[in-house]
């Protein structure tokens, strides 16, 4: 079960209501948020992935339960694609591929859930950029954290924020996930 | 808004329909501007006595009972979805004329135009179609 803001039932629609039902569920969702979305439709699979690279939405993945399509998308958040980078602390993805077995390194993954789900460094810890605030007590602020997202933008902000809860070793992966090229692992049943 | 499609509608049978209706959904929910324009026997889609009771194409009446299994929407429900959309509909005043039709014989929301009308729209479109 991954979480996400919300769910559309589209299951027993044929083409291309499923597409058109997204499209307005989306419509009222906030930027950033993820939707999952049923269908029974094979054809959505391959069309929901080219609406979303149109739409400018982020295609996290799918998965298959019984007859049921289960599409997960990610509203586009232009405030992402502008925001500078500014916390002064970062590493390559190269750089980030060196600390992956020590023991005092907290790989931190601040993406959705379902972003997560399909596709994260092995070991890294899930925790999204707006739980962190409440959740920074679950990490061990003695250890060095590198904190990942897709692109190095939230994972900005939330580097941010642990400096200032007092972790002292933080670090922003900012090339993100779309540059990783390294072993991933998924969880998405 | 993404790109910009221009259909042309020339038939009249449930199967024109579909591709018609399907297209121009699918590309609204892509954000295309989109417009139809209904010609001959195209405008049987949009006309409020047949677009719920089109006919199937000669020799295929057994696909109907694919139709009822497949769950595909209705033709009227169609075109309320794309109407929500935004997807323009234009009547070609000529052949309305030729079957005697008024306006009021259509489905609400129609613009009433000719050739140009659709020209104007389709010459800086990303993508026409014809069916």
């Amino acid at each position: 079960m991954i979480q996400t803001d919300k769910l559309l039932d589209a299951k027993g629609l044929a083409c291309p209501m499923p597409i058109v039902r997204t499209k307005k569920a989306m419509n009222e969702m906030e930027p950033g948020q993820v939707i999952e979305v049923q269908a029974t439709d094979k054809g959505s699979l391959a069309d929901l992935k080219a609406w979303a690279k149109s739409s400018g939405n982020q295609y996290l993945g799918s998965s298959e339960e019984g007859d049921v399509l289960k599409h997960y998308l990610r509203k586009a958040d232009q405030s992402e694609e502008k925001e500078e980078i500014r916390f002064p602390h970062t590493v390559t993805n190269a750089e980030l591929k060196q600390e992956l077995n020590r023991e005092d390194v907290i790989v931190l993954d601040v993406r959705e859930p379902a972003e997560y789900a399909f596709g994260h460094i092995e070991g890294a810890v899930s925790i999204p950029l707006g739980e962190l605030e409440k959740r920074s007590g679950e990490l061990d602020a003695e250890k060095e954290v590198i904190v990942i997202c897709r692109t190095g933008n939230r994972s900005d902000f939330a580097a941010k924020q642990l400096a200032d809860k007092g972790f002292t070793r933080v670090k922003n992966a900012v090339e993100g996930m779309t540059q990783w090229d390294g072993a991933t692992e998924q969880n998405n049943a | 808004m993404a790109g910009k499609t221009a259909i042309i509608a020339s038939n009249g049978t449930l199967f024109d329909a579909y591709k018609v209706y399907n297209i121009a959904t699918a590309a609204a929910a892509s954000d295309h501007e989109v417009a139809i324009f209904f010609t001959f026997e195209g405008l049987n889609l949009i006309n409020k006595e047949a677009y719920g009771q089109l006919p199937l194409p000669e020799g295929k009446e057994q696909i109907a009972e694919g139709f009822a299994k497949g769950n595909v929407p209705a033709i009227p429900e169609l075109v309320e979805m794309a109407q929500e959309l935004n997807v323009k509909f234009i009547g070609c005043q000529m052949t309305m004329d030729l079957f005697g039709l008024e306006k009021e014989a259509f489905v609400d929301g129609i613009d009433v135009g000719g050739a140009v009308t659709f020209l104007e729209f389709a010459k800086d479109a990303d993508v026409t179609l014809t069916f």
